[in-house]
């Protein structure tokens, strides 16, 4: 998939809560324009998390459709979604989710299990990734020997291992300090601007949006206002 | 499958690991020695010769039959040869706490009727022509460091000398046998000895034979000279059983109860106990493993690979378990064999029994694996991610 372009429509997801039903999103009409850094801000419960899992294939709306780079997503069994995510999607996590047991290579050679590359392959890869984030001199640790900064940078080498035009970010910046943050919007920041990544990022925090080309509000499952991080630069 | 993941999970939890390796290790270790019980029992019956027949008293194999029955029984259609059998119950004077079975027995129909039984050093007519002569198995000779020519201490239990020493026993030769009916542990000493000793007071004992052998001369059939040899003492002085030597064995076998099926039944139990062991050491790794399932099915990986490492981790565990078992017993063999060769002389860790060991493992490996496999296969990315932990 080269154009990831993201048509919503109409999306719809309730969920069970002690008998009742909670519609977490209702009817929901949204268009990203690939390439776009996207911040999703909303007050907790407004669907942000949920929006972002079915954008990123990992949940299943009830009705209406996902449409990345003129894909249906909701026409796609589970494994073709699996699939789907290996080739065109990276995630990165609030809690980092990296995996305790493995280096932070091999973590980020993870992914790359799935595609046909050879393993001296995939390894030359994960250390350009893990380069481009700049812990060349990490590669070895294992996450515990990390710092959460450091961590987060894994989890970032590892969402673009595979070189999808679609990073998914959750929270990235929830569990780091200030400084640390900045260093990890920044590197989001910068993958969208010379890799082209279109990245839709998840936050509470109006700084982190800052970083973002456009912010979206949602509110109770609809979508609120959307703004233009640029044009508000360009005004001041 | 990343295979690295999955010897990383094992090596991660290196003493939990361990731990179930080394509970599986012991059960297979058991099975196999359980295993070879059954199988050394069943070797012992069925190894024994089809023309050997034996007669005991029909109340009990502890009570002696009376001298005069040889005669008769010799004259019984079909026998060939007669021996007598008694059991002695003696110990070595170096060694008293230590265990090897003595028989009186009657060397010249002996000789011609355990064709099995090889002399390896010294000769059987020394035995035959020393009365105080006896033969010994190899094992007991290697344990004891006998040798041809010497005389051996055993202080007698049931037939004691009046003069309280010990009876004397020179070694005219070292046996060794080929088939599992007869040990390499036990002694061969001349009934007329004990006999002569007896009669002119030079000890004291049960008088009578503990068994009669009976040869069954070729062509003969064995089911006929059972019958004649029993109708003989229909009516007494006392009643005789005689049987084959398969079913002999197999009385002598399970005269402490149904060996095999309680060796059955404690087998079952260990399987059942290392299942369970497995079967919760491979929940609880599934459990803990929760969120990186859910990691893996975001990065792509397939239900079946989530599920594929948990079963494939727990296969490993049973198979590494199975190894050391395995090896364990391997290792171990000579020294059962040692330790229980008098009683059963078939006793070994064969082929089959080391397959079932590891079958059994790996079988359990599979099925608790399975459990937790399953749970990871169906649970959903977003339930697996929102695990905290």
């Amino acid at each position: 998939m080269t154009d990831s372009t993201i048509e919503i429509r109409r999306l719809t997801k309730a969920y069970q809560r002690g008998g009742e039903t909670l519609r977490v999103l209702d009817e929901l009409d949204l268009h990203m324009d690939a390439g776009t850094f996207y911040a999703l801000m909303g007050p907790s419960g407004s669907g942000k998390t949920t929006l972002l899992n079915l954008i990123g294939g990992l949940d299943v709306a009830d009705t209406g459709d996902v449409i990345i780079g003129g894909e249906n997503l909701s026409n796609y069994s589970g494994s073709q979604l699996a699939r789907w995510r290996a080739e065109n999607v990276g995630f990165v996590f609030q809690g980092f989710n990296l995996l305790p047991v493995l280096s932070a290579r091999e973590n980020v050679e993870l992914p790359l299990m799935l595609s046909p590359l050879k393993k001296r392959e995939r390894r030359a890869q994960a250390e350009r990734a893990l380069e481009l984030v700049g812990l060349t001199d990490r590669m070895d640790h294992k996450p515990r020997e990390l710092s959460g900064g450091q961590e987060q940078r894994v989890a970032i080498a590892r969402a673009i291992a595979t070189d999808p035009t679609l990073i998914l970010a959750d929270e990235p910046t929830g569990d780091l300090d200030r400084t640390t943050a900045n260093q990890v919007l920044q590197l989001l920041q910068r993958l969208n601007r010379e890799l082209k990544k279109t990245i839709l990022m998840v936050t509470h925090d109006p700084e982190a949006a800052g970083y973002a080309d456009k912010v979206i509000h949602l509110d109770k499952g609809k979508l609120g206002r959307i703004e233009d991080n640029r044009k508000l630069a360009g005004k001041a | 499958m990343p295979f690295h993941l999955l010897f990383r999970n094992v090596t991660g939890h290196w003493l939990r690991s361990l731990l179930t390796i080394l509970s599986v290790a012991v059960a297979v270790f058991l099975i196999c020695v359980l295993n070879a019980v059954v199988s050394g029992l069943t070797r012992t019956v069925s190894a024994a010769a089809s023309n050997r027949l034996l007669v005991q008293s029909a109340v009990s194999l502890y009570v002696d039959l009376p001298m005069a029955y040889q005669q008769k029984l010799a004259a019984v259609p079909g026998v060939e040869a007669i021996c007598k059998w008694q059991w002695f119950g003696g110990r070595y004077e170096q060694d008293k706490g230590g265990f090897f079975a003595q028989f009186g027995i009657d060397a010249e129909p002996f000789r011609t009727s355990y064709p099995e039984i090889t002399i390896a050093e010294g000769s059987y007519e020394e035995f035959a022509k020393n009365r105080t002569a006896c033969i010994v198995g190899r094992d007991t000779a290697t344990k004891y460091g006998w040798k041809v020519g010497q005389t051996v201490p055993i202080l007698g239990t049931i037939f004691q000398r009046t003069d309280g020493q010990p009876w004397q026993f020179t070694i005219a030769g070292i046996y060794v046998s080929d088939t599992p009916t007869i040990d390499q542990q036990t002694m061969y000493f001349r009934f007329d000895y004990l006999r002569e000793s007896l009669e002119q007071g030079g000890a004291q004992g049960p008088e009578g034979v503990g068994l009669y052998m009976l040869r069954v001369a070729p062509g003969a059939d064995p089911v006929a000279v059972q019958s004649a040899a029993d109708a003989l003492f229909e009516n007494g002085p006392q009643r005789v059983q005689t049987t084959t030597e398969a079913e002999f064995n197999r009385q002598f076998v399970t005269m402490l109860g149904d060996v095999p099926t309680l060796m059955q039944m404690v087998g079952s139990a260990v399987l059942f106990a290392i299942f369970f062991a497995v079967l919760n050491t491979m929940i609880m790794a599934g459990r803990e493993r929760t969120k990186d399932i859910g990691i893996l099915k975001a990065l792509g990986f397939s239900d079946a690979v989530t599920a594929g490492l948990l079963i494939g981790e727990s296969l490993l565990l049973c198979a590494l378990g199975a190894v050391v078992g395995i090896g364990l017993g391997v290792a171990l063999e000579p020294a059962f064999q040692a330790s229980v060769s008098a009683m059963m002389p078939g006793f070994a860790f064969d082929r089959s029994t080391l397959l079932l060991g590891a079958g059994l493992a790996l079988g359990i490996g599979l099925v608790s694996g399975i459990v937790p496999g399953l749970r990871a296969a169906r649970l959903t990315t977003v339930a697996a991610l929102r695990e905290v932990g």
